[in-house]
């Protein structure tokens, strides 16, 4: 019965709505031409036998999707991203929860270092990481100095130190999104829940983690698509031998000029990180659609 | 059915000269408050006197500086809030929106470690109280706000709480629905002999809800009484302009004899009343008299004084009249209203028969 | 009819080249392409200032590593975004396919006669060499003698290799394949040997990163160019530079004039420029330590050779021959590296 009412007061009157459409054209166009007409190109392009571009046909992608090399590149893409979202959960979920708890002094202490990550240029923070993980870093000397190992442990060019500086490097993306949706939350559902005797844990998991679930959703959707295409990082501290699709698709766009084959493996990244993107908010959708309702 | 939702014996509950600090300043000031088993008590007062936060101390969301709470005698102060057994309902009701009603209902019975049939039983039995049992499945948000609170009612009684506190529980419901929410609150409570307290700045709804009211001001409870005599013997100033309407008349005390005082109003009249405590002969007295207790004469007496008339309005069955006296103080006098009106004006003023005016010392 | 080809080029070069040219041709300027970082640095600190006193032309930098230009001129399609290019034999010889260069006039270029036989032809000049060998720290390891000892122990569980993605790190993997039975068109030696060792090798870094990893104790071993080399120890980094047995390796950065380049004039008088002996000799100086290459500027000390003509003696290679089987060895890398 409200929904009759609903619809009938939404729909406007015809001319109003042409104008409506003809204020969103600019826009559309603006999309068409930098977002939607290279998508396009670069799909024209993969559908080129040689690299220049002159003789149509499917070799490319025979190539790539005939090497099973090539598929344990993406799983391994995707494993680092997904690696990386389970690691800002674990981290960044109990450091918003403290930030929720805090003084509104110590909250803005707290905004500055979860900020902080995004004025630092990603190369700067990729290097620190270095400094941090080599041979001779930190973690190394003290954990040498303390006695807790007698050979440096190898950090660097590691999936392990990868996702660890992934892990910092991303936080803020994660984290953003997951307090603006958690300071939203009305501070008497905490109350109530404990006056009904439920523990801070039952609490925690059924009330607050479930309410929280659009900004989780939000964060691991931009930390995966972060990471996985985080060229930088992931040849810098992971080194060559961990092989992601966009070292891929550096080497054969910049170093061997095969743009069609470089336009294959920058589509294999796309729809490989949509996918995953899409089912995580299907998920976060089903779990957590009743806050926008 | 009367049976199944009757609680245990009900239980006292004691605050004793309990404080709370938030840095330096005192929200609540040394309150004790002694409350029956069973007991309706109103928190009344302005916002910011600490009524909430003596709330949230008996809850357990809150840490208080000082003092103690007992529960049928036992301190309950080292109990975190969820295992008080202390049902809440807030002013916004606080329902989990990811939860149907059924669900929210259910929470704290799942909480205790309940499962199966048992929990469903108890939560229609209770959705049915509310009578809100055709609308289990909804979640809070398809639900009016009156309904909404029933549903937090029910969540709150469901688990047996020995103490019911309720939050500005009426603040958020439209006037006709209030009236309604108090009736049934009241039949509840009646039914399972609840002790409730029940926190609003209303004055109305605490005088036709509580058995009790403690007036809060700046922390400190100004009084704590029935709510007739809060409303015909305000203990202090506060009190008496807090509740009801009131006039305010300076005197001062001309002879003093047998616990009578006589006050000579500087409105002009002389007026013999129960002397207050702590006033000596020639001291500054204010006198507050109700405007029902005050009426008209046409001619002057040893007891009336002049005045200068002003509006008259009807209001419902009453007339309400403003009028000005010879020292300068307004004062509003309401009189039944009568279908003919005497033709001499009524130039004067003086005490009805039953009238009851209370002395304060004059503050300085 | 405009053919797809058409179609995807003029779309590509939207994409940023021909945004560039209408800003960067300011009258008596030239737009030169530079690598980015102490290509950069350098010419900004020296060649810009000397240009504008000369000859009152305004040098326009635009940072781009040699892949870059080429893709960016190629993109352009006849309209470059910058008058020269600076490159590496590898993308030379790309671009000259490709032709993007004008040929160039000898006679523009007085101070051509002062570089060494081979320097100049008919595409360009060089105006710095690269010397390729090991580096080492002589505080962690002994000296090597050559690319066989990188697979032995002390040094191979110090060692930091790149991969087929920089000219340096081709010729120097083309040079440890030699060693072992390969030649310039065939690395599997070179790849199979690396196999070996991999498990024992301290680090597979992308070429930009390795500097880094050296000065950070990571990797104690690399093949690197002599310039990176005085660059580190400039900092105080512990760092040795060795001409391996079997002999250094040497290729030159060579300049060029872009087909359809709107300055020729003024990229002349750039060219003439950075081959004269007062730039040459003010790159050769702290912190930028290039080679130089016109006859007239002394060698530094810390170089492995006496006199430029030495370098006639360095190994060099064809890159001709390198060029189309360098994608199959780039993911040939990619697989026997993979963890």
């Amino acid at each position: 019965m409200s929904l009759e009412r609903a619809t009938g007061v939404a729909r406007p009157p015809r001319a109003l709505k042409l104008a409506e459409w003809q204020l969103a054209l600019p826009l559309a166009l603006a999309f068409a031409s930098i977002f939607l007409a290279p998508l396009l190109m670069l799909v024209g392009v993969s559908f080129f036998n040689d690299d220049k571009i002159s003789q149509p046909g499917f070799g490319q992608w025979a190539k790539f999707l005939g090497d099973p090399f090539n598929y344990k590149v993406i799983a391994d893409t995707m494993l680092l991203g997904l690696k990386t979202v389970c690691a800002t959960i674990v981290i960044g979920y109990p450091l918003a929860l403290i930030y929720l708890d805090a003084s509104p002094r110590l909250q803005k202490v707290l905004t500055f270092i979860i900020v902080m990550p995004l004025l630092l240029s990603v190369v700067v923070r990729t290097f620190a990481w270095i400094v941090v993980l080599g041979r001779e870093g930190v973690v190394n000397t003290l954990l040498l100095q303390l006695g807790i190992i007698s050979e440096p442990l190898r950090l660097l060019q590691t999936e392990l130190g990868l996702v660890i500086s992934l892990t910092q490097i991303e936080m803020p993306l994660m984290l953003l999104p997951l307090i603006s949706v958690m300071s939203r939350l009305d501070p008497n559902l905490r109350d109530a829940s404990s006056a009904l005797g439920a523990s801070r844990w039952r609490t925690l998991f059924t009330v607050i983690v479930p309410l929280s679930m659009p900004g989780l959703v939000a964060g691991c959707l931009l930390v995966f698509a972060s990471s996985t295409t985080a060229f930088i990082s992931q040849t810098v501290i992971g080194g060559v031998r961990l092989i992601y699709l966009p070292l891929l698709i550096w080497q054969q766009s910049l170093v061997v000029f095969n743009w069609p084959f470089a336009a294959v493996v920058s589509l294999t990244l796309l729809v490989s990180v949509l996918t995953v993107v899409s089912a995580l908010s299907y998920i976060g959708r089903r779990s957590g659609g009743y806050v926008h309702g | 059915m009367q049976n199944t939702l009757t609680s245990k014996a009900a239980r006292a509950l004691d605050v004793e000269d309990l404080s709370v600090r938030y840095g330096t300043s005192t929200a609540v000031d040394g309150v004790t408050l002694a409350i029956e088993p069973g007991e309706v008590v109103a928190l009344l007062g302005p916002s910011g006197c600490g009524k909430t936060t003596l709330l949230r101390v008996i809850a357990g969301f809150v840490r208080q500086a000082a003092g103690r709470v007992r529960v049928d005698g036992s301190v309950i102060d080292h109990l975190p809030s969820n295992q008080r057994n202390i049902g809440i309902v807030f002013q916004n009701y606080a329902l989990f929106p990811h939860m149907t009603v059924a669900e929210n209902v259910a929470y704290g019975l799942r909480a205790r470690g309940n499962r199966g049939p048992e929990v469903q039983a108890r939560v229609s039995r209770f959705l049915d109280t509310v009578q809100l049992g055709a609308f289990h499945q909804r979640l809070p948000r398809q639900l009016s706000g009156g309904q909404q609170q029933r549903v937090a009612l029910a969540r709150a009684l469901a688990i047996e709480p020995s103490i019911l506190l309720l939050d500005e529980p009426f603040a958020a419901l439209d006037r006709n629905l209030r009236l309604d929410m108090q009736i049934e609150i009241k039949r509840l409570q009646r039914t399972l002999g609840l002790t409730t307290i029940l926190v609003t700045h209303d004055q109305d709804e605490a005088m036709s809800v509580a058995d009790r009211i403690a007036v809060m001001n700046k922390g400190k409870v100004e009084q704590f009484d029935t709510p007739v005599a809060i409303y015909d013997r305000p203990q202090t100033l506060f009190v008496n302009g807090f509740i009801g309407t009131t006039n305010l008349m300076n005197g001062k005390i001309s002879s003093l004899r047998n616990g009578t005082a006589t006050v000579a109003l500087d409105a002009g009249a002389s007026l013999d009343l129960p002397a207050p405590d702590g006033v000596g002969l020639g001291a500054p007295v204010l006198m507050s008299v109700r405007p029902e207790q005050l009426a008209l004469s046409a001619a002057p007496g040893p007891d009336t004084w002049k005045i200068e008339p002003g509006l008259a309005l009807p209001i419902g069955a009453q007339l309400v009249h403003e009028a000005r006296t010879v020292d300068g103080t307004f004062l509003k006098i309401i009189e039944p209203r009568r279908t003919f009106m005497t033709g001499a004006p009524r130039a004067y003023c003086t005490l009805a028969a039953d009238a009851r005016p209370t002395l304060f010392p004059r503050p300085t | 009819m405009i053919s797809r080809r058409h179609l995807l080029a003029g779309a590509t070069a939207l994409g940023g080249a021909s945004l560039l040219p209408s800003i960067a041709h300011a009258k008596g300027s030239v737009a030169a392409a530079i690598y980015p970082g102490t290509w950069e640095e350098a010419f900004r600190a020296i060649v810009a200032p000397a240009l504008k006193k000369k000859d009152s032309v305004d040098l326009e930098l635009q940072p781009l590593f040699a892949v870059d230009q080429v893709a960016k001129a190629k993109a352009a399609r006849g309209a470059p975004p910058f008058d020269a290019f600076v490159l590496d034999p590898g993308p030379r010889i790309t671009a000259i396919q490709d032709g993007l260069f004008d040929k160039i006039d000898v006679k523009k270029i007085p101070n051509a006669s002062k570089l060494p036989a081979g320097l100049v032809d008919e595409w360009g000049i060089g105006v710095n060499a690269q010397v390729v060998g090991i580096a080492y720290n002589p505080k962690k390891v002994p000296a090597p003698k050559g690319w066989k000892d990188l697979f032995s122990d002390p040094w191979v569980s110090r060692l930091g290799i790149t991969g087929f993605q920089t000219t340096f790190g081709t010729v120097s993997l083309i040079e440890i394949a030699k060693v072992f039975g390969g030649s310039e068109t065939n690395v599997e030696p070179a790849l199979a040997e690396l196999k070996k060792v991999l498990p024992k090798i301290a680090a597979v870094g992308q070429p930009a990163a390795m500097p880094g990893l050296f000065q950070q104790g990571q990797c104690d071993v690399i093949y690197t160019n002599t310039q990176t080399v005085a660059t580190l120890k400039g900092r105080g980094v512990d760092i040795e530079f060795v001409k391996p047995e079997t002999g250094a390796i040497t290729f030159l950065t060579t300049l060029h004039i872009a087909k359809g380049a709107a300055e020729v004039e003024n990229a002349y008088k750039y060219l003439d420029l950075v081959a004269g002996k007062e730039v040459q000799e003010a790159l050769t100086k702290p912190p930028y330590n290039f080679i130089p290459v016109n006859k007239d500027v002394p060698v530094p000390s810390y170089l492995p050779m006496k006199s430029l003509d030495e370098m006639s003696t360095y190994v060099r290679h064809d890159w001709a021959k390198i060029n189309p089987l360098r994608a199959g060895w780039i993911e040939k890398f990619n697989k026997e590296m993979a963890k």
